[in-house]
């Protein structure tokens, strides 16, 4: 227990931000619970209830490297009046009436001075604000008791109760306020006072007059134990909320643990940074009768060192203690997505756009549950992302938590089961002793005030007039075009296609290009910027099909009071397209509206003013703009439009968000409306930049131009751009698909929250631009200055109009896109590919060298991070025979995830048998893989991919695929398009593709953005857990990809158990992205694996976890390089497809690969020329190159290299212009080892618990079955926390059936209970579960041919079609199988199902989303948007209330009537059904046949049916 | 760009040369008039690789923007073309004509498949610009007061004198021959290439402000001998562009013997005599009724066949000392390299056609000219070689040829040109100075093309002269803006 021991100084809190590692990226996750009696009747009961709650979702907390050491737990609980009369008394304090004291629990310092001098500040305080204090009370703990580990023992604060009494004039609210005011106050005093060594360790836990938070570092177990005071028997309460934390780190930290004062959250914000900057800015305008002057006191309203959640907190506080009711107040800061709910009401509609002209939302995956006390509710995130459910029990009793099962429950007892929906919200009135519904407690806001009638005062676009049609070119565009750095490739690969296609334009292969800072090319700030994206912690959106909840619609200009609903607040400007056309801003520009002006602020300045002209202009404009306001300006438009000859503009970006901050920090940003008005925004990922940065609007002017140029001269043809006005709608069209994805790859759905967000991280740019212009950015590797910037702009400007009178007619080509002589460098140029394609195929050494030294030398030089690296020998060098062999060397290197579908069979075996050969891995990618490859040939050739990927589309996952791998390898992102899924274009999904797949030929197939299981990262943990069942010898692997950050997610995905991490860099390849994430999103791997590195090490958590790292590794020298930065396995991708033939012809997604590797058309296939061999060479020879490194640097194994980053060095004799102000120092930072015996290489296995398995014991009783096909059939009960039921057992099957033969029905088991999550996932033919009671996510992931039948316990008294029988995601990536479900299923039923039959009796939203084969058979409701992206299978729709055809996305499918060979298939599936489950909805529909078979409609994919009806005349033909 | 399935749909296509039967019986070019629609198929099927190796090191030399004009062709925007042509390339109406496509050779979709008709498009881009006048001077704003000596106005002094004139330097071209133009005028016949081609392009150049030269024999010794000192000392630079003249020989007994030429003195002295006299002044070598052998199977021993050809010859024999090369590139001739494959060449083709049979003879090598007793040339005879070019005992023949042509390559300059300016040689007795450097061992002296590199393609003097000319720049000026 004492093995490991925390070094002094990090007792508390975090470690300060040291090399990459930064504590502002700690995540956290949880599992939420509440418990409450609905009358408001305190018991005991409650309290032990509350405790078996939390104690049940121990495995969605986290644990670090102590078993004993946990994340967090908490408590919230009504006040025990009784308990602390008592308590008080003894004390000798006499405690007033109830409603007149308040308990607070306060985390005090250990040191015994700084403590006396905090309860001086404390003491002051109250009698400043008019309060009695009436005394302090040790709050008793037992760490032995509950064996709380050393590490959190060490951070453990002194714990005391505060008692303060209520000046006898106040009413019970105005006291609360009192309070608040009191808390905020000691907290700025204390954890703000830098002379306090343990200041941080000042919290208070919770302060008030109705409810008490216990909590500390502790897993859910060791809550009570700790506190005597909740084990009490007099501690009573009506209330309980119970928490559970999961944080990305093991380092201790007592105040993050939750509830918080308000409410407890289960997810993350994501818009944080906007929404903490928006708050401060608003803190200029708020105005409360409630508090006068006193508001001042409550600033900071958002206290800076807390979490999301933290904020959160703080702010819903701000509203709610300002008058507002609780439930008001969050609707506010989460409201439903409304802008396009068809079935919403007008008024509620109303009501959020009132409330959206003065917050905007705190977006990102929520399940949050709140309490004042009096009140008690639960609200979930607009698009669901966290599981809520809960019970209600005939003696008034409500358990609600993040899984069913928490807490054993008399099922005869049960009057409810329910769940929390996207947006909605549920409510518990003690005074009222009700549970009140959604719908109730909205419609008594919204009717508040007649918000329909004040909206009328938007402004809209549309009530503008236009002053005259402005869509025209102007004067000298070629000359602007080229200042701007227009080229070839803007008009060819970006603009022209995003008009024609209507969406941003897509690409392949990856980024090869040189990053900005090491380009000689004069590139544009924004490419200095990297979009971040959300992985594990919370997921990304699908924008497509899950437009429903996206909206770029924004109210802008300025905003009124947040704390008062006043009908003035919401006269503002309504753009629903961000994305202005020139006639359009126009219309700004001249307003007629009274009491709106505008002004333009011009961005040039005079050329001959050079460098210090530009930081001064960049001053001025800051102040030209508070002077708008001050002038009462409503909008302030930055023009760039007066570039000429002999000015030259500032950069768009720099000018909006030096502004942006600036009208921050003065609290003003709120008072105006900023609108670009310029030439040099024209792609997605510049648009994006200039809203993270804080602009309401842009209209890209030269965009447009260039556009109408291009229909003028004839380039561009497309016959629905006939003219002007249709290339404007086209790209406003096209530009809001691309911004809507951008935002979606972090898990926004909303511009207004995205707006000033910042998801950005910059790569190259000195903290002079930094501090000035992007404030709150990372930029770890420092770079170039505004004299760089400068010159850069100069020498566009000069290319635009140049000082010799050269000809500008036509666009320069730097080749950023396709590699261009004299153009930018690029990793693959001619040499490369072409002495490796030598070297590999005629195993040429003297080639190899051509290319190792023309890569590492020229190409990698000057495009990446580790070409400005080089080794710095400590140790003597060793004769490369003392070096382990390449053999061995090898065995650490695998070939990137490629599917088959998006390479050829040629090239995907290939790989396979070059990598087995070797004793590598190669990977399947997200594809599937045809059975026939699991055998090896008799000729010993194994064409089995080790690593099988499991990626969000689960292709082709079927527990024959699982079980065939020697890796698993979940695929969260990849370097190329990092929050995004993967695409595969129609053509390239042929026969034997779709077949692997299960989907349908001809269909393009799109993976979805998010693994629709993984929102969090206990759902990690949970598929971890779910792919070890499934493989028990396979390691399991997590793909990541390199941001800021990093380290800290990967941490999280250690403690969640994966043996083993890749760190993707963002130039890996791809064979279909959009170009602006191929471009624009993902970091360099050297920042990824130095910093995962450092942080597994600062958490003693990198032994358990191998590293692995990809993107353009090449040479052995990049392998070295990654070694010495932290990783252990490297992987190749590209560079193997080139020695099998690939040129880097980037058209691997339009099917047209010349050369067989990237293309399913079977001519092209026929040019493969590429043998296993050549693989083979080549990475023996990569082998061959580090051993000689290794060698010189005195290595004799891989291991020992591992995080010496004392053997990199920058290479300061590379000479560049840009390079000077790079600094690596963060990345050589050695990692540092805060508790002892830290070890730095994978040494020890995962322990995933697979012991403690329901499985186990399930396959001791089948395994005659397993063995002979013998019939057996048991019963068993099951509860919430046997989770991954049946995977296992289903995995001996596959192993022994192989062919998924066993016959139906050998194994039969009852379970009766709760299952846990993904119950029956991946069960395969042969097996049967029955469950009798209710499960949780996940039932039937996978199922790969099992059958499963789920129905309530009988004695159960509520309707069974009326109630929710399992969670989210049920048959997620099902390929096969039945199941039959008496009750309701929630969110995502049946995404991506793929083979499975499945009747059901109702559920949630976005129902059998990208389905692509099997039958959904939908007995009651259906949530919105149903069917999605669905290309395959069939759906059958029980549509009594004839409301269905307003909650499906018609986009791929068609509604029919049946025929009659449905109605036969329909009929046996609900006869199966009624047979199964006793379903009275099926006895009811079979009894009245004829009637009820009328009300059914199917839902018939239009590609599906076309493919149906191709095959129907094929086999006409043939016979 | 292109078609995205063009490469899929069509087939490669050249535009045919004239009728062999036809052609042979004049000196005009041997090419038909372009096709547009033709040639815009033949555009399409570009495949707009992500790194066109066409255009890179291991493609064209003067790294021709061929993606892009190729999406030009096939949008039917020739003008732009010509203008994307002109910015790499400062004779694309000779490289047109004569270059033997190194960028087909690393044409991408050549690994699978005929790769793109380049040079044919290249061709009738530039026709084109030169038909619709596309091709406009562009005189230099403003002059910089330097001025810069060319000696030789072959393609790498032209190539360097357009684009020193362009950036305002003062150019003086000098020429030894009576027409400037080097190898473009008097070593490439003018059925491959028409000499009012040249012309027009010189017209342009004058106009552009370049003087030339001509009878201008630097460092020589006759009439028109031009003095090396005073162009060293009245110039800020002397650049040296004066080809590999010196002819390989073939020292066997009998050399002497009356009849056998060296093929540049025969092209030359064909040409000169066309052009002053359509060929009536009888100052040329003829090869009427003659029986004719030549030796070497390079460009210049092909045009040797034409020539002779055209002259009405009783027989041709070509010889080549290599083997037959393979149908398809040999293992060590990979793509991206230049295909050192068996092509059939306009010369080969008029042969077959004339005499039903390829005048090609491989792994031969002459032994001895045979004479006869009246001194005159009677034949050669030769010995068949191995790979080795080592002799196959048992294998001499006897040939009767009344007329020998040597094409077998150049050794390189003439060095009379700079006596006395102790100018550093390489091994093979080039101007040494470094690729993209260009400056000789004398700073003020700069060398390009074939007397640097030593004899090689057009496309490489054009590379050669325009690195040359932006190095001069450089040097001049401190910095350059020519690329």
């Amino acid at each position: 227990m004492k093995k490991f021991k925390l070094k002094n100084k990090y007792r508390f809190g975090f470690p300060k931000k040291r090399g990459l590692y930064d504590p502002q990226f700690e995540k956290d996750s949880c599992g939420v619970g509440l418990v409450a009696n609905i009358k408001g009747i305190p018991s005991r009961k409650i309290m032990d209830d509350a405790f078996q709650v939390n104690s049940k979702m121990d495995h969605r907390g986290g644990c670090g490297f102590e078993e004993n050491t946990g994340d967090g737990a908490g408590i919230l609980v009504a006040l025990p009046d009784n308990f602390f009369r008592s308590e008080a008394s003894v004390l000798g304090i006499d405690l007033p009436s109830f409603g007149s004291y308040a308990v607070g629990n306060v985390f005090l310092p250990v040191d015994d001075e700084e403590r006396t001098k905090c309860y001086q500040i404390i003491d002051e305080t109250i009698k400043s604000e008019g309060q009695k204090c009436l005394g302090w009370r040790d709050v008793p703990v037992d760490a032995d008791k509950a064996d709380v580990g050393p590490a959190s023992r060490k951070a453990q604060p002194v714990i005391k109760q505060l008692f303060i009494e209520a000046n006898s004039n106040l009413t019970q609210d105005e006291f609360d306020r009192k309070l608040y005011i009191i808390r905020k106050q000691i907290s700025h005093l204390i954890r703000g006072d830098e002379s306090f060594n343990e200041g941080k360790l000042f919290y208070v836990c919770s302060l008030s007059s109705s409810v008490i938070v216990y909590k500390g570092m502790l897993t859910p177990a060791q809550l009570f134990p700790f506190y005597p005071d909740l084990e009490s028997v007099d501690f009573e309460t009506h209330l309980a909320m119970v928490h559970s934390r999961f944080s990305t780190n093991t380092f201790p930290s007592w105040d993050r643990a939750q509830p918080n004062r308000y409410m407890c959250h289960n997810g993350e914000i994501n818009t944080l940074k906007g929404n903490m900057n928006a708050m401060k800015a608003r803190q200029g305008t708020v105005r409360s009768d409630l508090f006068g002057d006193d508001i001042e006191k409550l600033f900071p309203i958002a206290e800076l060192d807390c979490t999301d959640s933290g904020s959160f907190d703080n702010v819903l506080e701000f509203l709610m203690l300002s008058g507002r009711s609780l439930q008001e107040s969050i609707m506010m800061m989460i409201p439903e997505a409304w802008q396009s709910d068809k079935n919403m009401s007008d008024k509620k509609k109303a009501f959020y756009q009132f409330s959206s002209s003065m917050i905007e939302p705190w977006d990102g995956p929520a399940s949050i549950v709140f309490t004042d006390g009096r009140k008690v509710g639960a609200v979930l995130d607009r698009n669901g992302l966290r599981p809520s459910r809960y019970y209600l029990t005939e003696d008034d009793n409500v358990i609600m938590a993040s899984e069913v099962g928490v807490l054993p429950v008399d099922p005869s007892k049960v009057i409810k089961k329910g769940r929390l929906q996207p947006g909605k919200m549920f409510l518990i009135d003690f005074s009222k002793g009700e549970m009140i519904p959604d719908e109730d407690i909205k419609t008594e806001i919204v009717n508040q005030h007649d918000y329909e009638q004040w909206n009328r005062a938007i402004v809209s676009l549309d009530d503008l007039k236009a002053e005259k049609e402005a869509e025209y070119i102007s004067e000298s565009l070629i000359s602007r075009m080229r200042a701007f750095g227009y080229t070839t490739e803007t008009m060819q690969f970006m603009l022209m296609p995003l008009v024609s296609e209507l969406r941003d334009p897509l690409g392949s292969m990856g980024n090869d290009a040189a990053l900005a800072c090491l380009s000689d090319k004069p590139r544009l700030i924004f490419d200095y910027f990297k979009q971040l994206f959300a992985q594990v912690t919370n997921p990304p959106i699908d924008s497509i099909r899950e437009e429903v909840i996206m909206s770029l619609e924004c109210l802008i200009g300025p905003e009124g009071n947040l704390l008062e609903n006043d009908k003035n607040n919401v006269k503002r400007l309504r753009v629903d397209n961000p994305i202005l056309s020139n006639t359009e801003l126009n219309q700004i520009k001249n307003l007629t509206i009274e009491g709106w002006n505008t002004r333009t602020i011009d961005l040039t300045y005079n050329i001959d003013d050079g460098l210090e002209g530009m930081k001064k202009r960049l001053e001025e404009i800051c102040s030209e703009a508070e002077q708008a306001i001050q002038d009462e300006c409503s909008f302030i438009i930055l023009s760039d439009r007066n570039i000429s000859n002999s000015v030259m503009t500032l950069s768009s970006l720099m000018a909006c968000s030096s502004i942006h901050h600036h009208l921050v920090q003065r609290q003003l940003r709120t008072k105006i409306g900023i609108i670009i008005e310029t030439g040099e925004a024209r792609e997605v990922h510049h648009h994006c930049l200039l809203f993270g940065y804080g602009a309401d609007a842009i209209n890209p002017y030269l965009a447009f131009e260039s556009l109408f140029q291009a229909l003028q001269d004839g380039s561009l043809t497309d016959e629905n751009l006939p003219n002007n006005q249709a290339i404007v709608e086209a790209y406003k069209k096209g530009t809001k698909k691309g911004i809507l994805k951008v935002m979606a790859k972090m898990g926004i759905s909303t511009l207004h929250s995205y707006k000033g967000a910042q998801i950005f991280e910059a790569v190259g740019l000195s903290d002079e631009i930094i501090e000035k212009s992007f404030p709150g950015t990372a930029s770890r590797v420092g770079g170039i200055t505004f004299d760089a910037l400068f010159n850069e702009q100069k020498r566009r400007h000069d290319l635009g109009y140049p000082k010799e009178e050269i000809n500008v007619t036509t666009l320069p080509n730097p080749g950023d896109f396709h590699w261009r002589n004299g153009g930018d460098s690029h990793m693959w140029d001619p040499k490369t590919i072409s002495s490796l394609q030598l070297a590999a195929r005629t195993n040429n050494e003297d080639a190899y060298w051509e290319f190792a030294k023309h890569a590492n030398e020229v190409s990698t030089k000057q495009s990446s991070l580790r070409g400005l690296l080089k080794f710095k020998s400590n140790n003597q060098p060793i004769e490369i025979d003392e070096v382990e062999s390449e053999k061995e060397i090898v065995k650490r290197f695998a070939t990137g995830a490629m599917s088959l579908g998006s390479i050829s069979t040629e090239s995907h075996e290939s790989l396979a048998i070059a990598m087995n050969q070797l004793g590598g891995k190669s990977n399947t990618g997200e594809g599937g893989e045809d059975p026939i490859r699991f055998k090896t040939n008799d000729d010993g050739v194994s064409k089995r991919s080790a690593i099988k990927q499991v990626a969000s589309g689960r292709f082709g996952v079927t527990m024959r695929y699982l079980t065939n791998s020697d890796e698993l390898q979940i695929k969260i992102s990849q370097g190329a398009k990092p929050g995004e899924g993967g695409e595969l274009p129609g053509k390239k999904v042929d026969d034997y593709i779709a077949k692997i797949r299960h989907s349908t030929p001809g269909v393009g197939l799109i993976s979805p953005p998010p693994h629709h299981d993984i929102y969090s990262i206990e759902d990690i943990a949970q598929l971890i857990h779910d792919l070890k069942n499934a493989n028990r010898t396979s390691r399991i692997s997590v793909k990541l990809v390199s941001e800021v950050g990093v380290g800290t997610v990967a941490a999280g995905v250690v403690k969640a158990k994966t043996d083993h991490l890749v760190i993707a860099g963002h130039d890996g390849g791809t064979g279909a992205s959009p170009l602006t994430s191929i471009k624009h999103a993902g970091l360099p791997w050297e920042l990824g694996v130095a910093e995962t590195h450092q942080t597994l090490v600062m958490n003693n958590l990198r032994s358990r976890v191998v590293l692995q790292t990809d993107g353009q590794i090449k040479t052995g020298r990049d392998v070295a390089i990654a070694a010495l930065l932290g990783a252990e396995e490297f992987g190749f991708a590209t560079a193997p497809l080139v020695t099998l033939g690939c040129i880097m012809m980037r058209k691997c997604h339009l099917n047209t690969c010349p050369v067989g590797i990237a293309t399913q058309d079977k001519e092209l296939r026929k040019k493969f020329k590429g043998k296993p061999e050549h693989v083979v060479n080549y990475l023996f020879m990569v082998a061959k190159d580090l051993r000689m490194i290794m060698a010189e640097l005195g290595f004799k194994t891989v291991n020992e290299m591992i995080g010496r980053v004392d053997c990199l060095e920058t290479d300061i004799a590379i000479d560049h212009w840009k390079r000077n102000g790079l600094d690596f120092s963060k990345i050589l930072q050695p990692a540092e080892k805060i508790f002892e015996n830290t070890e730095v290489y994978n040494i020890k296995e995962q322990n995933h618990g697979l012991d403690k398995a329901l499985d186990n014991e399930l396959l001791e009783k089948c395994e005659s079955a397993i063995k002979s096909g013998e019939k057996v059939s048991f019963d068993s009960p099951i509860l919430n926390i046997n989770r991954t039921v049946g995977t296992m057992l289903s995995n001996e099957v596959a192993k022994v059936w192989e062919e998924n033969n066993l016959p139906e029905d050998t194994i039969n088991i009852n379970f009766t209970g709760s299952a846990g999550q993904s119950f029956a996932a991946w069960l395969v033919k042969g097996i049967t579960f029955k469950l009798e009671g209710d499960a949780n996510d996940y039932v039937g992931k996978g199922l790969s041919g099992g059958k499963l039948i789920i129905y309530p316990p009988k004695e159960s008294k509520f309707t069974a079609e009326e109630n929710i029988l399992l969670g989210n995601v049920a048959l997620y990536g099902a390929t096969g199988g039945e199941a039959y479900f008496r009750g309701i299923a929630a969110e995502r039923f049946c995404v991506r199902n793929s083979g499975a039959s499945v009747v059901v009796e109702g559920i949630g939203d976005h129902g059998c989303e990208y389905m692509t084969g099997g039958k959904a058979v939908i007995l009651g409701e259906t949530g919105r948007n149903f069917g999605a992206g669905m290309s395959g299978g069939i759906a059958y729709i029980y549509n009594q209330n004839k409301d269905f055809d307003k909650k499906c996305n018609k986009e791929t499918f068609e509604i029919e009537s049946l025929m009659d060979e449905d109605l036969e298939d329909l009929k046996k599936l609900i006869t199966n059904h009624f047979n199964y489950t006793e379903s009275t909805v099926a006895k009811n529909i079979l009894e009245n046949w004829s009637d009820e078979s009328k009300k059914f409609l199917k839902i018939m994919p239009t590609d599906y049916k076309r493919v149906l009806n191709e095959m129907k005349t094929k086999l006409q033909s043939n016979g | 760009m292109g078609k995205t399935t063009g490469f899929k749909e069509f087939s490669r296509a050249v535009e045919p040369y004239r009728p062999a039967k036809e052609r042979v019986l004049d000196f005009k070019e041997i090419y038909t008039d372009h096709d547009d629609e033709k040639l815009a198929i033949q555009g399409a099927r570009c495949m707009d690789c992500g790194v066109p190796f066409c255009q890179s090191g291991e493609g064209c030399p003067v790294y021709n923007l061929i993606p892009e004009w190729n999406d030009l062709v096939y949008q039917n925007k020739w003008e732009e073309a010509f203008d994307k042509l002109m910015q790499t390339n400062n004779f694309p109406e000779v490289t047109g004509r004569v270059c033997p496509a190194v960028c087909e050779g690393a044409c991408v979709l050549g690994i699978t498949e005929s790769p793109v008709a380049i040079k044919n498009l290249e061709f009738a881009i530039a026709d084109k610009g030169f038909q619709n006048g596309w091709l406009k001077p562009h005189i230099p704003q403003e002059r910089t007061g330097k001025t810069i000596a060319i000696v030789g106005s072959g393609p790498a002094g032209l190539s360097a004198a357009q684009q020193l004139n362009s950036v305002g330097h003062s150019v003086k071209v000098y020429e030894r021959a009576d027409r400037i133009g080097g190898l473009m005028m008097y070593g490439i016949p003018n059925m491959k290439l028409d000499k009012s081609i040249i012309d027009q392009r010189l017209e342009v150049m004058k106009v552009e402000g370049i003087e030339f030269f001509t009878n201008a024999d630097v460092g020589g010794e006759g009439d028109n001998s031009v003095s090396m000192d005073d162009l060293y000392n009245n110039n800020d630079v002397v650049l040296l562009t004066t080809g590999a003249t010196k002819p390989r020989d073939l020292p066997i007994p009998n050399r002497e013997v009356e009849g056998v030429h060296f093929a540049m003195d025969f092209l030359r002295t064909n040409t000169k005599s066309l052009l002053d006299s359509d060929h009536n002044d009888g100052t040329y070598i003829s090869a009427k009724d003659k029986n004719v052998i030549v030796i070497g199977g390079g460009d210049t021993g092909t045009d040797c066949i034409g020539t002779s050809l055209r002259h009405g010859c009783k027989s041709l024999i070509n010889f080549e000392i290599m083997p037959e090369p393979p149908k398809e590139r040999a293992d060590n001739n990979p793509w991206p390299l230049f295909p050192r494959v068996y092509k059939v060449d306009y010369g080969h083709e008029e042969s077959r056609e004339i005499y039903g049979n390829d005048p090609r003879v491989y792994s031969i090598s002459g032994k001895e000219f045979l004479r006869n007793d009246d001194g005159t040339l009677k034949g050669i005879k030769t010995v068949e070689v191995d790979q080795n070019f080592q002799e196959i005992p048992g294998t001499e023949k006897d040939w009767e040829a009344d007329l020998i042509l040597l094409a077998m390559g150049f050794l390189g300059p003439e060095q009379y040109t700079v006596e006395g300016l102790d100018l550093e040689t390489d091994e093979r007795s080039n101007y040494k100075a470094e690729h993209n450097v260009h400056q000789t061992s004398d700073e003020k002296i700069f060398a390009a093309g074939d007397c640097r590199r030593g004899q090689s393609l057009v496309v490489w003097a054009i590379n050669e002269g325009r690195a040359a000319a932006r190095e001069i720049d450089r040097h001049l000026m401190g910095v350059t803006s020519l690329k």
